[in-house]
């Protein structure tokens, strides 16, 4: 078994391979799935100018913006879960995000977010059009989805068995159980359970590392969609699902409502824990 | 719903467990290994910054230059120089981590390597004993075997603001220090 980890999407992502290849076999698959990575990173980031995201937040309403097919499929993947989610999981939230200081802010002026208006629309040929001034941010799914790339990476590599760990956000690769602890949301240094992972996703968010105070305001990097205010409180949700990025973003929903039995999670075969 | 999932058994803990999370992935030479494959010799070149090179590494990082001593190591094949391997430890809020950064000979940045990661406030990292009990364990042989005290931690994303800025502070000594 090799382990490594590499800063990629503003946290750390662990790969763990238990194929005992050699040593040449198993660089070059790490090498391929953090090539993976580091492409949804160049994509999706939030800070990078260059990112599909930035030109995204760069464009005026109404023309259609080329994005790469990764893009594209975060960005359709993000809508219906807003849309399941009935506006809860909103990528929009980017400028509250910016104002709370949790983001850099892109040049310009910053949009407002109104919550329940739809800024972004699926265009044919895979472009996207932005049907208001808006900024978004899909640091709450794009890291599921890079570590959905980077499992679907190491499969066509010929590995059996591996996990995928981006910032919390993980999933293992074959009928290989793997140990995992999901933190204490109120002591989160320590775990709240331990569970054996196998061929599947499992995320987790929780304001823990992110929740302050602005102006005696408490804030958070998880933003209710539906009214624009951060999610706080002391739980955490986890979410099981076949993909990573489902996992990833269905947490927030249930965060949002509180609801570990949210409607939504049925919808894509998820089911989720909350811990108090 | 689908049937993908297959949690083989959830046990919840009732009291807090103290487990410390804590892995060691490469070791230096690991690390060297797996930024420079292609090297035949490492070089221990460790450096030490004037005063007048931790200015400009302020000015170009916007950081502070933080150590005048870097643990530094060329990379060689035969007697082409390769590039660079910069070691260096950042501590977080709740995080220890080392890491090492590769850069070419021009200064820019190759890749980027964790070497350990340790959470809780313990100064342990800085200590070989602390980096000896994990030798060994991180390139095992055999089937398919996942070691027991290997946890993957799944929780609210924990920032690496630290490790980001630490490899812009190397890079910056990179250009002012190493560059060819």
């Amino acid at each position: 078994m090799m382990r490594r980890a590499q800063p990629w999407l503003g946290t750390m992502v662990e790969i763990t391979i238990a194929d005992a290849f050699d040593e040449a076999k198993l660089l070059s698959c790490f090498d391929t799935a953090y090539a993976e990575i580091a492409a949804v990173h160049r994509l999706m980031s939030f800070h990078d100018p260059a990112s599909d995201v930035s030109r995204i937040n760069r464009a005026a309403p109404g023309g259609p913006i080329e994005v790469h097919a990764h893009t594209y499929e975060v960005i359709r993947c993000a809508l219906e879960i807003g849309c399941a989610s009935g506006g809860a999981f909103d990528v929009s939230c980017a400028p509250r995000l910016v104002k709370w200081g949790y983001l850099p802010a892109p040049a310009g002026d910053r949009p407002a977010h109104i919550p329940g208006r739809p800024v972004l629309a699926l265009e044919p040929g895979g472009c996207i059009r932005k049907t208001s001034a808006a900024w978004i941010d899909l640091g709450g799914i794009a890291k599921g989805y890079a570590v959905d790339l980077a499992i679907d990476a190491l499969q066509q590599s010929g590995v059996r068995s591996a996990c995928v760990n981006a910032g919390g956000d993980l999933r293992v690769l074959g009928d290989v159980a793997y140990p995992v602890a999901i933190r204490h949301p109120r002591r989160p240094l320590t775990a709240a359970a331990q569970l054996r992972l196998r061929a599947g996703a499992l995320a987790t968010s929780g304001t823990y590392f992110s929740h302050k105070h602005i102006d005696d305001v408490e804030c958070s990097a998880l933003i209710d969609g539906v009214d624009g205010r951060a999610v706080t409180g002391t739980s955490s949700a986890s979410v099981f699902a076949a993909s990573c990025m489902l996992a990833d973003a269905l947490t927030k929903v249930v965060m949002a409502n509180a609801d570990p039995r949210h409607p939504a999670l049925r919808r894509f075969g998820a089911s989720a824990v909350v811990y108090e | 719903m689908r049937p993908a999932l297959q949690l083989t058994a959830l046990a919840l803990t009732g009291a807090a467990s103290t487990l410390a999370f804590a892995t060691q992935y490469l070791t230096v030479e690991q690390a060297q290994h797996v930024l420079f494959p292609e090297a035949t010799a490492f070089k221990d070149t460790g450096l030490r910054l004037s005063t007048e090179q931790m200015r400009e590494v302020e000015k170009l990082s916007g950081l502070p230059a933080r150590s005048v001593n870097w643990r530094v190591y060329a990379a060689y094949r035969g007697d082409a120089a390769l590039g660079f391997v910069v070691l260096d430890d950042v501590i977080g809020k709740f995080e220890l981590i080392s890491y090492a950064v590769a850069l070419n000979p021009d200064a820019s940045v190759r890749q980027i390597e964790i070497l350990a990661y340790r959470e809780s406030h313990g100064f342990e990292i800085r200590s070989p004993a602390w980096r000896r009990q994990f030798a060994g364990k991180t390139a095992g042989a055999g089937g398919l075997e996942i070691g027991e005290g290997i946890a993957n931690i799944s929780g609210a994303t924990l920032s690496c603001t630290h490790v980001t800025d630490g490899v812009r502070r190397i890079a910056a000594i990179a250009q002012v220090a190493l560059k060819k």
